[in-house]
């Protein structure tokens, strides 16, 4: 059993507040992602959730029990730190060992439960060897080890992935999510990746500046962004916002132009930020002119942005189109894939 | 430029350096080695080649008290020095404003000279007129002043006390800096494991420090075995040699009995200790120098 819940959490440093008081339920065995820009608070979230940092105010709680006054060591929680924090000078063995023989655990038994934990991250060749001479994938195994011998009840991981290269990265997010599935152990991942947290998260936290953007499953985020923030850092390539405003139930742009109907709901000549992904703006017959100023072809997809009613427009499709700077196209939202955004605010409007 | 013409270049460069190296350290080397080959009889020449000035050494009855005093000079002071530095390195690595004031004052032993040192240690230890003294009787320790110099047992670890406050500053600064750069992951990490302050710093900061350990050690017993005004001047090697060191007698026999024969045969026993402190040193961290100088 492993479900946290954190309540008002609360952090300053100083007369500096960087968290403002965040709520959050974690269930037993759930993969929960924080993500957010840098200097968001995530990672202090995390170790405060450790124990590494004291909380200013709010109270947390793992299987409904307080630990905010227990030490790290207490609150049965393990972590993997961003650059592996191994101990140079032991093995991957003795790396991995090492909290048990703090426990004071047996040698046959910390023996056992090393081997268990190699072989699970085949890293069973590896145990005699010292983390100088091993790659950063290795290393990052070993980090997992040491995590996965304690047997915690919950795994903090502070961007793990940020320093191997871009294939490995990809390899590792898997790896990590088949050692999730495997173990069915509570995860509260942080990074600042959404691709990594759109893929990996039962459930994605976005964190900006302290405050809890939004939390929600994966394509929740993607289809129903609560705000401009959270729409604009959720999916890649990003989100295009285009002043609007509501004209018979259009969305009509700065030149007039109708884009698409607007979403239901919305006040007649209510001027709001439309929010259109990429790959929801379709090439067609009739639609918002607009003038292609960059083509940019990535193989699986052609991205091309245009120049829409004075506003710089990206559009991402699988489709062959074959078009040039300066070409003149019709462009079209598919159906019921506008989002609207209160100009002022930034909020979900519809 | 061809490469010719560029190594060229790089021994004109490093010539001054290599001169000064074999005018100034070569060069007396050399002449102390032949120096104590060559016998000596009211400082005129007698014969090149015979080992009379290292007989005389053996023979000579002071000579085994001076080994005693050396070893425990050295030996003592080097440890007491990096104990003592360990500890108050560890203590200055803790961020806190005091320990950043602390961290500039406990240079102070260290930028005075050494003169100035051993005279106000010779008076602050003085048998009747020292403050040390003075102050045990007040406090009621003593009944009289005790004559911390002028006691042949208590005189050489008295030496060891004034040399542990002069050079242990920068040896904690050193350890310090040293402990500062444990990253920091490692000692969160060692938390989350479990490990309590003690278990922390013998399983990660030790290990960690190790290089600089070793260096600062191998370089504090090299300064010791230098160090000579200190000694000379606090005691001169009195009462009655209970504080002779190999640098004070090499120099008592040299220039002022002028046995520069027996003085260059005792140099030449002391560049041999070095050569095996030096030598230890390379062999411990022969590892550290091949991955650049980190484990």
């Amino acid at each position: 059993m492993g479900s946290v819940a954190l309540r008002e959490i609360r952090k300053s440093y100083g007369a500096v507040e960087v968290l403002h008081g965040i709520d959050l339920d974690v269930a037993d065995g759930e993969f929960v992602v924080l993500v957010g820009p840098s200097g968001c608070g995530k990672s202090t979230l995390l170790r405060s959730l450790a124990g590494l940092e004291t909380i200013s105010g709010g109270e947390i709680s793992i299987d409904g029990a307080s630990i905010v006054h227990l030490p790290p060591k207490s609150r049965d929680i393990a972590m993997v730190f961003q650059n592996y924090a191994l101990y140079p000078h032991m093995n991957v063995a003795e790396n991995m060992g090492f909290a048990l023989k703090m426990a004071k655990v047996s040698k046959p038994e910390i023996d056992a439960k090393v081997r268990k934990a190699a072989e699970i991250l085949s890293l069973t060749p590896l145990l005699e060897r010292y983390p100088k001479q091993l790659s950063g994938g290795q290393r990052q195994r070993v980090a997992m080890g040491r995590a996965i011998v304690r047997d915690p009840k919950v795994f903090l991981f502070d961007e793990p992935l940020s320093n191997l290269d871009a294939a490995l990265r990809v390899q590792m997010r898997a790896e990590i999510k088949e050692l999730h599935q495997r173990l069915g152990t509570t995860i509260v991942y942080v990074t600042h990746d959404q691709i990594e947290a759109m893929t990996m998260a039962d459930k994605i936290v976005v964190m900006k500046d302290g405050h809890v953007e939004q939390i929600g499953a994966p394509l929740e985020l993607y289809d129903c962004p609560a705000n401009r923030f959270v729409a604009g850092f959720i999916g890649s390539p990003a989100m295009n916002f285009i002043p609007a405003r509501v004209q018979n139930g259009q969305a009509l742009l700065a030149d007039g132009t109708a884009l698409a109907p607007a979403p239901a709901g919305l006040a007649e000549g209510l001027a709001f930020v439309a929010g259109v992904r990429p790959e929801h703006l379709m090439v067609t017959e009739q639609g918002a002119a607009a003038t292609v100023t960059l083509v940019e072809p990535t193989g699986a997809e052609i991205q091309f942005v245009v120049d829409l009613a004075g506003t710089s427009v990206l559009v991402s499709t699988r489709d062959r189109v074959n078009l040039r700077h300066g070409d003149r196209v019709s462009l079209a939202v598919e159906p019921g894939r506008l989002h609207a955004f209160d100009t002022e605010t930034g909020q979900r409007l519809g | 430029m061809n490469r010719r013409s560029d190594a060229w270049l790089a021994y004109f460069m490093i010539f001054p350096v290599v001169a000064a190296v074999l005018a100034f350290v070569l060069g007396p080397t050399w002449d102390v080695a032949t120096l104590s080959l060559t016998q000596f009889v009211m400082g005129q020449e007698r014969g090149f080649g015979t080992l009379a000035n290292f007989r005389a050494l053996w023979a000579d009855p002071i000579f085994p008290t001076v080994v005693r005093n050396t070893v425990i000079w050295i030996l003592g002071g080097t440890l007491f020095c990096v104990v003592t530095g360990l500890a108050v390195g560890t203590f200055l690595a803790i961020d806190s404003k005091m320990t950043t004031a602390l961290r500039a004052l406990i240079l102070l032993p260290w930028v005075l000279p050494d003169v100035v040192t051993a005279m106000a240690w010779k008076w602050m230890l003085h048998g009747q007129v020292g403050v040390i003294g003075d102050a045990f009787t007040r406090t009621g320790l003593t009944e009289k002043p005790i004559s911390f110099l002028g006691d042949p047992n208590l005189v050489m670890w008295m030496l060891v006390v004034v040399l542990v406050w002069r050079k242990m500053p920068l040896v904690a600064l050193i350890l310090c800096a040293a402990i500062r750069s444990v990253p920091a992951e490692q000692i969160e990490a060692s938390r989350m494991d479990g490990a309590n302050a003690r278990q922390r710093f013998r399983h990660v900061i030790l290990p960690n420090i190790a290089f600089s350990l070793t260096a600062v050690t191998v370089i504090s017993m090299i300064w010791i075995t230098a160090e000579f005004t200190l000694p000379w001047v606090m005691t001169g090697g009195g009462p009655a040699n209970a504080s002779q060191i190999m640098s004070t007698y090499i120099y008592q026999q040299s220039f002022t009995f002028f046995n520069w024969g027996v003085g260059s045969a005792m140099s030449v026993v002391n560049l041999g200790f070095l050569i095996c402190v030096v030598g230890l040193y390379l062999y411990v961290n022969r590892r550290s120098w091949a991955a650049g100088g980190s484990k």
